[in-house]
C-alpha cells in the first residue's frame, strides 16, 4: 500500500488524450515526419536547413504531434503526415511475428499512445496499424504479467527496460498487488506505519514565505 | 482493497473453541455468543477466539478441513483439474495464516498444513494467471470464474483491471469514430 500526495492522471491511450496526464503531454511533443502541401510564408526560421524566408510547398520536415494534429485537415491540405518507421509495413511484420523480442522503450517509448494518435491522420493503413497495436499488446501481456507478479524484492530495472510507458504503468500495478500480498503474508501489514505525507511534511518557517 | 482488509473480513468466520473459564451469554451487535463453560465447545468468531487464545483462556479446535489428509486430497484434485475446485472455506488462506500463527500448538502437524495450503494457493494462482492470459489473448469480453476467493482476486485485481482498460481502448481504435466524442471530466 503506497500513499501518494497526488493521484497521477492516467494517459488516455486511445485516440483521445487526457489533458492533465503528464504522459500525454510528453507524448504530444513526439516529432512526426511531415511534408508541407502549401507555402508557409515567413516561417522559414522553423526550417534550419534552408535560408529562405518562407517554407516552400513540398518541404519535408519534422513537426511535433500537437502542431501536426492542429494543422492537419482533410479538406484543406496544409500538410501530409508520414508514418514513423515503427508503424510502417516492415515493422508491423516484425510485431506480428513476435512482439516479445522488440524493445518498445527504444521504439517508443510511447508506442501505443503515438500509434493511436496516428489514427487521426487518415492514412489507408489505419486499420492495420490499430490491429497491430492490439496484437502487440496482447502478445506481450503474458510476459509482462508473469514478470510483474513474480519479481518480489529484486531489481526490476532489467525487466522494465524494454517496456513501453503504458506497460510500465501496468507493471507497477502488478507489483503493488504482489507487494501488498507478500507484506501481509509476512505479517508486516498489521504494523502501523507513518503516512508518507506526514514523513515529508516539514514545518514551514514564516521567513521562507516572506522574502 | 488491501490484504489486511481481506483478513479483517476473514475474522468474522466462526471457529470452535474450548474455553477454560465460565461466562454467561454475551450480547453483541453481530449476535449472541456463549454461554462459556470450561470444557464445553462453543462457536465464536475468529477475532474473539484469537483474543482468548492469546490470553490463554481457551483451546482452539481447528476447522474440519484443516487436516493433512483432506488438504492433500484437495491439492491433488486442484492439480488434476483445469478449472478451480471448490475450496473448503472462502477464507482458507487467511484462516490458515491466522490460526497457525497464533494457535499452532492446538493444530496437529501445523508445518505440513502450512506447506499444503501454500501449495494449493500456488497452484490456484498459476491457474488464475493462465486463465487471465487466455482471457486477454482470445479478446473475450466477459468470463466466469467460480470458486475464486477474495484474497486470490485481490492479488491480481489492479493489474488485470488496468490491462483490460488499455485493451478496451486499443480495441476501440479498431472502429474509427466510436471513441470520438467521449470526454472525461476532471
Amino acid at each position: 500500500m503506497d500513499t501518494q500526495s497526488y493521484l497521477p492522471v492516467q494517459p488516455g491511450v486511445g485516440m483521445g488524450e487526457n489533458f492533465l496526464s503528464l504522459d500525454d503531454i510528453v507524448l504530444s511533443h513526439e516529432r512526426l515526419p511531415i511534408r508541407t502541401e502549401c507555402r508557409f510564408p515567413r516561417l522559414g526560421f522553423l526550417e534550419k536547413s534552408s535560408d529562405s524566408q518562407d517554407i516552400p510547398e513540398g518541404t519535408k520536415m519534422e513537426l511535433p504531434l500537437w502542431l501536426s494534429k492542429g494543422l492537419y485537415e482533410k479538406k484543406r491540405r496544409v500538410l501530409s503526415v508520414e508514418l514513423p518507421k515503427v508503424y510502417r509495413e516492415g515493422w508491423r511484420t516484425v510485431f506480428n511475428a513476435d512482439p516479445n523480442v522488440v524493445d518498445l522503450h527504444k521504439m517508443g517509448p510511447y508506442y501505443y499512445g503515438l500509434g493511436s494518435q496516428m489514427l487521426h491522420f487518415d492514412s489507408p493503413e489505419n486499420p492495420e496499424i490499430a490491429q497491430t497495436l492490439l496484437q502487440t499488446f496482447i502478445g506481450r501481456f503474458r510476459r509482462n504479467m508473469d514478470s510483474s507478479q513474480n519479481a518480489y524484492n529484486e531489481d526490476t530495472s532489467a525487466l522494465v527496460e524494454r517496456l513501453d510507458c503504458l506497460e510500465k504503468a501496468l507493471f507497477t500495478s502488478g507489483q503493488s498487488g504482489l507487494n501488498s500480498f507478500q507484506s501481509w503474508e509476512k505479517g508486516q501489514a498489521s504494523q502501523l506505519t507513518a503516512s508518507s505525507l506526514v514523513l515529508n511534511y516539514r514545518k514551514r518557517k514564516i521567513t521562507d514565505l516572506q522574502p | 482493497m488491501d490484504s489486511s482488509e481481506v483478513e479483517f473480513l476473514a475474522e468474522k468466520e466462526t471457529v470452535k473453541i474450548i474455553p477454560n473459564f465460565s461466562l454467561d451469554r454475551i450480547y453483541l451487535i453481530g449476535g449472541d455468543l456463549g454461554p462459556f463453560n470450561p470444557g464445553l465447545p462453543v462457536d465464536v468468531p475468529v477475532w474473539l477466539a484469537l483474543n482468548l487464545k492469546q490470553r490463554q483462556k481457551c483451546r482452539i479446535v481447528p476447522p474440519a478441513w484443516m487436516d493433512v489428509e483432506k488438504l492433500e486430497e484437495m491439492r491433488e484434485l486442484e492439480r488434476k483439474e483445469d478449472t478451480f475446485t471448490p475450496v473448503p472455506s472462502p477464507y482458507y488462506m487467511e484462516l490458515t495464516k491466522l490460526l497457525l500463527n497464533y494457535a499452532s500448538d492446538n493444530i496437529p502437524k501445523a508445518d505440513e498444513i502450512r506447506t499444503l495450503v501454500k501449495d494449493i494457493w500456488d497452484t490456484r494462482i498459476a491457474k488464475l494467471r493462465l486463465s487471465a492470459d487466455s482471457f486477454i489473448s482470445q479478446l473475450e469480453a466477459h468470463a466466469k470464474l467460480d470458486n475464486l476467493t477474495l484474497m486470490e482476486i485481490n492479488t491480481i485485481r489492479a493489474f488485470l483491471l488496468d490491462s483490460l482498460n488499455c485493451m478496451y481502448k486499443l480495441r476501440s481504435n479498431l472502429q474509427p469514430g466510436s471513441s470520438k466524442g467521449q470526454f472525461t471530466d476532471y
